[in-house]
């Protein structure tokens, strides 16, 4: 492989850790909100919500961005192919992330509420002070974990045309005839970019659990 | 666009074979997958450290790099290291070491959930390494981990789909080749979106009713 | 409830699809025009045609060949690339005005789009191992299994001829080509069924792994650029098709076979009734 077409393969490995990256925020601000009506004593709120969390999980990635890519235009929304990425990554993983939220305020001790309760914290105290950050902690592996999967489930976005690492090594394994080799490096710079992310997450969790934030 | 059932009906048979070969995949390499990863699990919990160390490495490249590269590696890359298998085995083979190693972990996250008092207990009683894994260690993580291996299994049926870039004829691969052939885009879309929605929602009924089942077996 | 939920949608979703766009002021040679864009949607994976060269272009036919296309337009070219299973369904929702590929010419298709004037031979042949001197015409291939993209023409091509053999053919289907030469380089099977200038491609690239089988075996069929048959498209396929016209009549298109198939073709103005 030529200096020229690693550079190009990392080029594509940028432009997937950016999709997923933007997928990811966009998806824990939807997951916050899907959460929070799922975890709401108003029916009306909670089950489009539960349909939320289990159309996006339960129907594949691949299916989802083709009915956002090609029929969108049939009922007048016409969306690029990189807006259609976006939404379809950010929808599907603010499904997973909704749920994994919920799994952290649901294991927030109930003791600790009822005795904020007795010291007389409001209902927004108790939220800031004592859900958030506890719920938070316990949902960034969580969160790291899926920060992976949507790094690993960007390389279907190709199907609705943004050429990102998979779509790359394919390419140029198509042009070379030389597909082991590019599926390798792609490999190995998938698995260079979880380490990256895995670490990182490392990082947070030791520093949520040397106090500053519970 | 528009949208035409009959599409659909005409090739039923086709659509079912590779609704067949899905779900025949899929059980078995969740099967495989959990009994491969407690094999995992408990060699780095109990066996010698270097063995531990290279089977963790071993779990990270398998999680960290897409199905889709690790089959397309074994498939095509397999002969020339003298592996060559068939689609189906193939296909059986990889999905299987791919869960086994997220499954792996579950069960490993499961393992240091079960409080260290019950084994030093069971150790205190004389109960013997295999006993301790028997009756101490699976009983109490199995409510802990189901949840998990549940949602596993949800992942692992959307995986199968990958299945037919090494030519395995299952389900997404069949409706897909239905859809270019006839021009029924629209309505192989809906059939792949209502198939494995449904696949996943049976799945995870069954696994809350398990755990509903299992729960009175909690301990921790 | 959830189920109810969903059939409303797709009911809702299929209504939609069934209204027909809104007119348009203008048709989409206008629209193009005005934009000074054609929106080409084509498949990457797909040398000579389309590929992504060694300093990482976009590069190969397609990209020279719509080069000349949009001079005579007076149009820039906006490549808008998808894997093959993407591109049709894409056209018809209207991402991109047209599609390079290009694909065979058959009866199906036809029925359901509009051809322009070929562009190159798609007739049907067998590429082989370099070292594998048991095929040596593609008769040969009679009861040993061979791999095609799934869902292609080529595929179709292969089923007939397998027909006619005192063996049938075992043929095993890939999502596209290029997992077959794959499969073919890895000994699983003898051979792959595919239009001459794709495989004599290959076949040059990797001389020491591949090589053609001659003569090709299947119908004589022909490559080309696909539209729709939208009234609101026509004006500007109209268009294209005229400018494909002046470049093989002025000898453009030829020189271009050469560069890239190391051949040329006689290919007809309009393309000719397929054969299957």
């Amino acid at each position: 492989m030529t200096a020229q077409l690693f550079e190009l393969m990392l080029k594509a490995a940028g432009y997937t850790v950016v999709i997923s990256a933007a997928s990811i925020a966009i998806g824990l601000v939807i997951g916050i909100l899907v959460c929070a009506a799922k975890l709401s004593p108003r029916p009306w709120l909670r089950w489009p919500a539960s349909l939320f969390v289990s159309f996006f999980r339960g129907v594949p990635l691949l299916v989802q961005l083709l009915l956002i890519y090609n029929l969108l235009p049939a009922i007048g929304l016409t969306v690029p192919s990189i807006v259609a990425a976006l939404i379809g990554l950010s929808l599907c993983t603010a499904a997973y992330q909704a749920e994994n939220l919920r799994g952290g305020f649901q294991s927030v001790p109930r003791g600790l509420l009822e005795a904020a309760d007795m010291a007389g914290l409001s209902p927004w105290q108790q939220f800031s002070r004592i859900r958030a950050p506890i719920a938070l902690r316990l949902t960034v592996p969580a969160l790291v974990n899926e920060a992976i999967l949507i790094l690993k489930a960007s390389s279907l976005i190709s199907v609705v045309g943004v050429i990102e690492l998979t779509r790359t090594a394919q390419n140029l394994a198509a042009s070379t005839y030389e597909p082991l080799l590019f599926y390798s490096v792609a490999g190995g710079l998938y698995l260079a970019i979880n380490w990256l992310v895995a670490a990182g997450g490392s990082l947070t969790e030791r520093a949520l659990r040397r106090g500053r934030l519970a | 666009m528009s949208f035409d059932g009959s599409v659909i009906l005409a090739a039923l048979p086709a659509i079912l074979s590779g609704l067949t070969v899905t779900l025949g995949i899929w059980v078995a390499a969740t099967v495989l997958g959990i009994a491969l990863g407690f094999v995992v699990a408990a060699l780095r919990h109990f066996g010698p450290r270097p063995l531990g160390l290279s089977l963790r490495l071993v779990v990270e490249v398998l999680r960290g790099t897409p199905f889709l590269i690790q089959i397309f590696l074994l498939y095509f890359g397999g002969p020339f290291v003298g592996i060559s298998l068939d689609p189906v085995p193939a296909g059986l083979l990889g999905l299987s070491v791919y869960a086994a190693a997220y499954f792996s972990e579950i069960f490993r996250a499961g393992f240091a959930a079960v409080p260290r008092g019950h084994v030093e207990a069971a150790q205190c009683v004389g109960l013997s390494q295999a006993q301790i894994v028997r009756r101490i260690l699976i009983p109490e993580m199995t409510m802990l981990v189901l949840p998990q291996c549940v949602n596993m299994a949800v992942i692992l049926v959307k995986e199968t789909a990958v299945l037919s870039i090494i030519a395995v004829p299952e389900a997404t691969a069949v409706i897909s080749a239905l859809g270019s052939q006839q021009y029924a885009f629209v309505e192989s879309l809906f059939l792949l979106a209502i198939i494995y929605w449904g696949l996943v929602e049976a799945c995870g009924r069954a696994g809350s009713a398990l755990e509903t089942r299992l729960s009175k077996f909690r301990f921790a | 409830m959830n189920k109810r939920f969903f059939v409303q949608i797709t009911l809702g979703l299929g209504l939609a699809m069934t209204v027909p766009s809104l007119a348009q002021a203008q048709d989409a040679l206008a629209r193009v025009k005005a934009a000074g864009t054609l929106k080409v949607g084509t498949e990457t994976a797909f040398a000579p045609f389309d590929f992504i060269d060694a300093t990482g272009q976009h590069a190969g036919f397609n990209v020279d060949a719509f080069a000349e296309v949009g001079k005579e337009l007076g149009v820039k070219i906006q490549w808008v690339e998808l894997p093959w299973e993407g591109v049709l369904p894409g056209l018809e929702a209207g991402q991109f005005n047209m599609v390079a590929g290009p694909a065979t010419i058959t009866k199906a298709r036809v029925e359901r789009y509009r051809f322009l004037s070929p562009v190159a031979e798609a007739t049907v042949a067998i590429l082989r191992r370099a070292k594998d001197d048991t095929i040596k015409t593609p008769q040969d291939i009679a009861g040993k299994t061979v791999g095609a993209g799934k869902a292609t023409a080529q595929l179709a091509q292969l089923k007939t001829f397998s027909a006619t053999l005192p063996k049938p053919v075992e043929p095993r289907e890939y999502p596209g080509f290029n997992e077959a030469y794959a499969d073919l380089a890895a000994g699983r099977i003898v051979a792959v069924a595919n239009s001459l200038p794709n495989i004599a491609f290959v076949a040059s690239k990797q001389p020491n792994v591949f090589a053609v089988v001659q003569p090709p075996f299947g119908q004589k069929s022909y490559f080309g650029y696909i539209g729709t048959k939208k009234p609101d498209d026509q004006p500007l396929l109209d268009a294209v098709q005229a400018a494909l016209v002046k470049i093989k009549a002025d000898g453009r298109m030829k020189k271009l076979q050469e560069k890239w198939f190391g051949t040329s073709f006689e290919t007809p103005d309009v393309a000719p009734e397929p054969s299957f």
